[in-house]
Protein backbone atom coordinates (compact mmCIF):
# COMPACT_ATOMS: atom_id res chain seq x y z
CA UNK A 1 0.00 0.00 0.00
CA UNK A 2 1.35 3.15 -1.12
CA UNK A 3 2.54 5.80 1.61
CA UNK A 4 -0.58 9.44 1.08
CA UNK A 5 1.54 12.69 1.13
CA UNK A 6 -0.28 15.61 2.76
CA UNK A 7 -1.23 17.08 -0.87
CA UNK A 8 -2.61 13.83 -1.79
CA UNK A 9 -4.48 13.57 0.95
CA UNK A 10 -5.67 16.92 0.79
CA UNK A 11 -7.24 16.91 -2.99
CA UNK A 12 -9.14 14.16 -1.78
CA UNK A 13 -10.90 16.05 0.93
CA UNK A 14 -14.39 16.49 -1.00
CA UNK A 15 -14.60 12.90 -2.31
CA UNK A 16 -13.58 11.63 1.24
CA UNK A 17 -15.88 13.92 2.98
CA UNK A 18 -19.16 12.37 0.36
CA UNK A 19 -17.82 9.42 0.52
CA UNK A 20 -17.32 8.65 -2.89
CA UNK A 21 -14.41 6.69 -2.67
CA UNK A 22 -13.43 2.89 -2.63
CA UNK A 23 -12.87 1.97 1.44
CA UNK A 24 -9.08 1.12 0.82
CA UNK A 25 -8.64 4.46 -0.45
CA UNK A 26 -10.80 6.01 2.74
CA UNK A 27 -9.18 3.95 5.57
CA UNK A 28 -5.73 5.37 4.31
CA UNK A 29 -7.26 8.60 4.13
CA UNK A 30 -8.45 8.02 7.50
CA UNK A 31 -5.06 6.86 8.80
CA UNK A 32 -3.11 9.71 7.39
CA UNK A 33 -6.14 12.45 8.83
CA UNK A 34 -5.92 11.09 11.88
CA UNK A 35 -2.17 11.21 12.52
CA UNK A 36 -1.57 13.99 10.51
CA UNK A 37 -2.39 17.34 12.74
CA UNK A 38 -2.37 20.03 9.58
CA UNK A 39 -4.53 17.75 7.66
CA UNK A 40 -6.63 17.04 10.00
CA UNK A 41 -7.72 20.22 11.44
CA UNK A 42 -8.67 21.00 7.36
CA UNK A 43 -10.58 18.38 7.23
CA UNK A 44 -12.43 19.29 10.33
CA UNK A 45 -12.64 22.38 9.05
CA UNK A 46 -14.37 21.37 5.51
CA UNK A 47 -16.48 19.05 7.38
CA UNK A 48 -18.16 21.47 9.80
CA UNK A 49 -18.42 23.77 6.54
CA UNK A 50 -20.93 21.09 4.72
CA UNK A 51 -22.72 20.67 8.10
CA UNK A 52 -23.31 23.99 8.04
CA UNK A 53 -24.48 24.72 4.74
CA UNK A 54 -26.78 21.82 4.95
CA UNK A 55 -27.94 22.96 8.28
CA UNK A 56 -28.89 26.66 7.23
CA UNK A 57 -29.99 25.78 3.69
CA UNK A 58 -32.33 23.40 4.32
CA UNK A 59 -36.08 24.69 4.00
CA UNK A 60 -37.39 22.88 5.89
CA UNK A 61 -41.27 23.55 4.18
CA UNK A 62 -44.62 21.61 3.94
CA UNK A 63 -46.47 22.14 0.71
CA UNK A 64 -49.58 23.45 2.18
CA UNK A 65 -52.40 21.53 2.37
CA UNK A 66 -54.71 23.45 -0.08
CA UNK A 67 -51.90 22.79 -2.74
CA UNK A 68 -51.57 18.94 -2.08
CA UNK A 69 -55.38 18.21 -2.22
CA UNK A 70 -55.48 20.39 -5.60
CA UNK A 71 -52.30 18.46 -6.88
CA UNK A 72 -54.15 15.13 -6.15
CA UNK A 73 -57.33 16.16 -7.36
CA UNK A 74 -55.74 16.33 -10.63
CA UNK A 75 -54.89 12.56 -10.96
CA UNK A 76 -58.60 12.11 -11.34
CA UNK A 77 -59.16 14.25 -14.43
CA UNK B 1 -53.01 23.97 -35.95
CA UNK B 2 -54.72 21.17 -37.06
CA UNK B 3 -57.17 18.80 -35.35
CA UNK B 4 -55.98 18.49 -31.58
CA UNK B 5 -54.18 15.17 -31.44
CA UNK B 6 -54.93 13.93 -27.83
CA UNK B 7 -54.11 10.99 -28.42
CA UNK B 8 -53.33 8.52 -25.41
CA UNK B 9 -50.26 7.07 -25.28
CA UNK B 10 -50.44 4.98 -21.96
CA UNK B 11 -53.44 2.77 -21.04
CA UNK B 12 -55.48 4.45 -18.58
CA UNK B 13 -54.85 4.72 -15.42
CA UNK B 14 -56.75 2.49 -13.33
CA UNK B 15 -57.44 4.14 -9.31
CA UNK B 16 -54.77 1.66 -7.78
CA UNK B 17 -51.98 2.85 -10.22
CA UNK B 18 -53.60 6.12 -8.65
CA UNK B 19 -53.05 4.81 -5.67
CA UNK B 20 -49.59 3.45 -5.83
CA UNK B 21 -48.76 6.95 -7.52
CA UNK B 22 -50.12 9.46 -4.20
CA UNK B 23 -48.01 7.38 -1.71
CA UNK B 24 -44.90 6.57 -3.67
CA UNK B 25 -44.64 10.58 -4.82
CA UNK B 26 -46.87 11.84 -1.69
CA UNK B 27 -44.01 11.23 0.75
CA UNK B 28 -41.56 13.46 -1.53
CA UNK B 29 -43.44 16.55 -2.19
CA UNK B 30 -42.43 18.42 0.94
CA UNK B 31 -38.57 17.80 -0.14
CA UNK B 32 -39.45 18.93 -3.88
CA UNK B 33 -41.45 21.91 -2.75
CA UNK B 34 -38.41 23.00 -1.00
CA UNK B 35 -35.89 22.53 -3.88
CA UNK B 36 -38.15 24.56 -5.82
CA UNK B 37 -38.44 27.26 -3.86
CA UNK B 38 -34.69 27.31 -3.47
CA UNK B 39 -34.33 27.22 -7.58
CA UNK B 40 -37.29 29.69 -8.43
CA UNK B 41 -36.55 32.18 -5.50
CA UNK B 42 -40.14 32.94 -5.46
CA UNK B 43 -43.36 31.23 -3.92
CA UNK B 44 -45.72 31.29 -6.51
CA UNK B 45 -43.50 30.29 -9.28
CA UNK B 46 -42.20 27.08 -6.72
CA UNK B 47 -45.78 26.12 -6.44
CA UNK B 48 -45.98 26.19 -10.32
CA UNK B 49 -42.85 24.29 -10.91
CA UNK B 50 -44.24 21.67 -8.03
CA UNK B 51 -47.73 21.24 -10.21
CA UNK B 52 -45.82 20.88 -13.33
CA UNK B 53 -43.60 18.29 -12.11
CA UNK B 54 -46.44 16.61 -10.48
CA UNK B 55 -48.29 16.25 -13.13
CA UNK B 56 -45.21 15.19 -15.68
CA UNK B 57 -44.49 12.84 -13.20
CA UNK B 58 -47.67 11.18 -13.26
CA UNK B 59 -47.67 11.41 -17.23
CA UNK B 60 -44.12 9.22 -17.24
CA UNK B 61 -45.53 7.18 -14.26
CA UNK B 62 -45.53 4.15 -16.57
CA UNK B 63 -42.16 4.42 -17.39
CA UNK B 64 -41.04 4.67 -13.53
CA UNK B 65 -39.46 1.30 -12.75
CA UNK B 66 -40.65 -0.34 -9.56
CA UNK B 67 -38.15 -0.60 -6.55
CA UNK B 68 -36.03 1.91 -8.40
CA UNK B 69 -34.89 4.93 -6.95
CA UNK B 70 -38.29 7.31 -7.07
CA UNK B 71 -36.42 10.36 -5.01
CA UNK B 72 -33.45 10.44 -8.07
CA UNK B 73 -36.70 9.78 -10.80
CA UNK B 74 -38.37 13.09 -9.37
CA UNK B 75 -35.38 15.62 -8.95
CA UNK B 76 -34.70 14.85 -12.55
CA UNK B 77 -38.52 15.29 -13.96
CA UNK B 78 -37.95 18.68 -11.40
CA UNK B 79 -34.51 19.62 -13.13
CA UNK B 80 -36.22 19.27 -16.87
CA UNK B 81 -39.26 21.03 -15.94
CA UNK B 82 -37.34 23.53 -14.30
CA UNK B 83 -34.99 24.21 -17.40
CA UNK B 84 -37.47 24.01 -19.68
CA UNK B 85 -39.97 26.59 -18.32
CA UNK B 86 -38.73 28.57 -15.68
CA UNK B 87 -35.19 29.30 -17.15
CA UNK B 88 -36.64 30.05 -20.66
CA UNK B 89 -34.33 32.11 -22.97
CA UNK B 90 -32.01 34.00 -19.72
CA UNK B 91 -29.17 31.85 -21.06
CA UNK B 92 -26.20 32.56 -18.26
CA UNK B 93 -23.06 33.35 -19.59
CA UNK B 94 -20.31 30.92 -19.64
CA UNK B 95 -18.87 30.16 -16.43
CA UNK B 96 -15.34 31.12 -15.51
CA UNK B 97 -13.84 31.54 -12.24
CA UNK B 98 -13.25 34.94 -11.88
CA UNK B 99 -10.27 33.97 -9.07
CA UNK B 100 -9.44 30.16 -8.42
CA UNK B 101 -8.46 29.44 -5.52
CA UNK B 102 -7.97 26.31 -3.67
CA UNK B 103 -10.21 23.84 -1.70
CA UNK B 104 -8.95 25.64 1.70
CA UNK B 105 -9.64 28.82 0.98
CA UNK B 106 -11.90 29.77 4.16
CA UNK B 107 -9.74 27.77 6.17
CA UNK B 108 -6.50 29.71 5.15
CA UNK B 109 -8.63 33.53 5.44
CA UNK B 110 -9.96 32.76 8.74
CA UNK B 111 -6.21 31.72 10.23
CA UNK B 112 -4.41 34.51 8.57
CA UNK B 113 -6.82 37.11 10.20
CA UNK B 114 -6.09 38.97 13.01
CA UNK B 115 -9.25 39.22 14.41
CA UNK B 116 -10.02 35.60 14.22
CA UNK B 117 -6.59 34.76 15.69
CA UNK B 118 -7.22 36.66 18.54
CA UNK B 119 -10.55 34.86 19.35
CA UNK B 120 -8.81 32.23 20.50
CA UNK B 121 -10.44 29.36 18.33
CA UNK B 122 -10.93 31.55 14.75
CA UNK B 123 -12.70 28.62 12.83
CA UNK B 124 -15.46 28.33 15.46
CA UNK B 125 -15.70 32.01 15.59
CA UNK B 126 -16.29 32.51 11.84
CA UNK B 127 -18.62 29.35 11.66
CA UNK B 128 -20.78 30.21 14.40
CA UNK B 129 -20.78 34.08 13.29
CA UNK B 130 -22.36 33.49 9.82
CA UNK B 131 -26.23 33.62 9.36
CA UNK B 132 -28.34 31.83 7.71
CA UNK B 133 -28.78 34.93 4.96
CA UNK B 134 -25.18 34.12 4.55
CA UNK B 135 -25.25 31.06 3.71
CA UNK B 136 -28.39 31.28 1.69
CA UNK B 137 -26.96 34.61 -0.07
CA UNK B 138 -23.45 32.56 -1.21
CA UNK B 139 -25.51 29.51 -2.83
CA UNK B 140 -27.73 32.05 -4.52
CA UNK B 141 -24.88 33.92 -5.98
CA UNK B 142 -23.40 30.38 -7.45
CA UNK B 143 -23.66 30.22 -11.35
CA UNK B 144 -26.34 28.48 -11.69
CA UNK B 145 -24.90 25.43 -13.17
CA UNK B 146 -22.66 25.17 -9.67
CA UNK B 147 -25.54 26.11 -7.60
CA UNK B 148 -27.52 23.08 -8.24
CA UNK B 149 -24.89 20.63 -8.01
CA UNK B 150 -23.93 22.24 -4.74
CA UNK B 151 -27.91 21.96 -3.85
CA UNK B 152 -28.00 17.87 -4.92
CA UNK B 153 -25.20 17.59 -3.14
CA UNK B 154 -25.03 19.32 -0.09
CA UNK B 155 -28.57 19.84 0.60
CA UNK B 156 -30.85 17.14 -0.86
CA UNK B 157 -27.40 14.53 -0.25
CA UNK B 158 -27.60 12.83 -3.48
CA UNK B 159 -24.49 11.18 -4.47
CA UNK B 160 -22.57 11.55 -7.58
CA UNK B 161 -23.84 9.06 -9.64
CA UNK B 162 -27.37 10.45 -9.06
CA UNK B 163 -26.52 14.25 -9.58
CA UNK B 164 -24.86 13.35 -13.11
CA UNK B 165 -28.28 10.81 -13.55
CA UNK B 166 -30.67 14.14 -12.49
CA UNK B 167 -29.09 16.27 -15.06
CA UNK B 168 -27.71 13.80 -17.70
CA UNK B 169 -24.10 14.76 -17.59
CA UNK B 170 -21.14 13.03 -16.63
CA UNK B 171 -19.75 12.31 -13.04
CA UNK B 172 -16.78 14.15 -13.90
CA UNK B 173 -18.44 17.20 -14.90
CA UNK B 174 -20.52 16.57 -11.55
CA UNK B 175 -17.36 16.44 -9.77
CA UNK B 176 -15.57 19.20 -11.15
CA UNK B 177 -18.57 21.23 -10.93
CA UNK B 178 -19.67 20.77 -7.44
CA UNK B 179 -15.71 21.18 -5.87
CA UNK B 180 -15.36 24.45 -7.78
CA UNK B 181 -18.80 25.69 -6.85
CA UNK B 182 -17.91 24.67 -2.97
CA UNK B 183 -14.42 27.06 -3.57
CA UNK B 184 -17.01 29.69 -5.17
CA UNK B 185 -19.08 29.43 -2.30
CA UNK B 186 -16.23 29.73 -0.22
CA UNK B 187 -14.84 32.94 -1.56
CA UNK B 188 -18.62 34.67 -1.10
CA UNK B 189 -18.46 33.54 2.82
CA UNK B 190 -15.09 35.25 3.91
CA UNK B 191 -16.93 38.15 1.60
CA UNK B 192 -19.95 38.26 3.85
CA UNK B 193 -18.02 37.82 6.94
CA UNK B 194 -15.87 40.79 6.00
CA UNK B 195 -18.95 42.99 4.97
CA UNK B 196 -20.56 41.82 8.22
CA UNK B 197 -16.99 42.80 10.05
CA UNK B 198 -16.88 40.10 11.63
CA UNK B 199 -13.76 40.58 10.51
CA UNK B 200 -12.06 44.16 10.02
CA UNK B 201 -12.42 45.17 6.18
CA UNK B 202 -8.64 46.31 5.96
CA UNK B 203 -5.90 43.83 5.63
CA UNK B 204 -7.00 40.35 4.06
CA UNK B 205 -8.88 41.13 1.04
CA UNK B 206 -8.32 39.74 -1.73
CA UNK B 207 -8.73 42.53 -3.49
CA UNK B 208 -7.40 44.50 -1.25
CA UNK B 209 -7.15 47.97 -3.26
CA UNK B 210 -11.67 48.36 -2.55
CA UNK B 211 -11.43 47.39 0.88
CA UNK B 212 -10.36 50.90 2.49
CA UNK B 213 -12.96 53.69 0.35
Amino acid sequence: MSELDCEQVLEQVWTYLDGEMTEVEYLEIRAHVSECEGCGGKYEFQRRLLVLIEAKCHEGVHVPHALKQRLFRLLEE
Amino acid sequence: MGAAVTVQSRPPASAEDRERFEVLVGEHLDGLFGAALRMTRNRTRAEDLLQETFLRAWRSFHTFKPGTNVRAWLYRILMNAYIDGYRKSEREPEVVDQEDVDEFYLYSKVHESEDFRRAGNPEEALLSRLMDADVKGALDSLPEAFRNVVVLADIEGFSYKEIAEILSIPIGTVMSRLHRGRRQLQVKLWDYARRAHYVRSDSQSPNAAGGSR
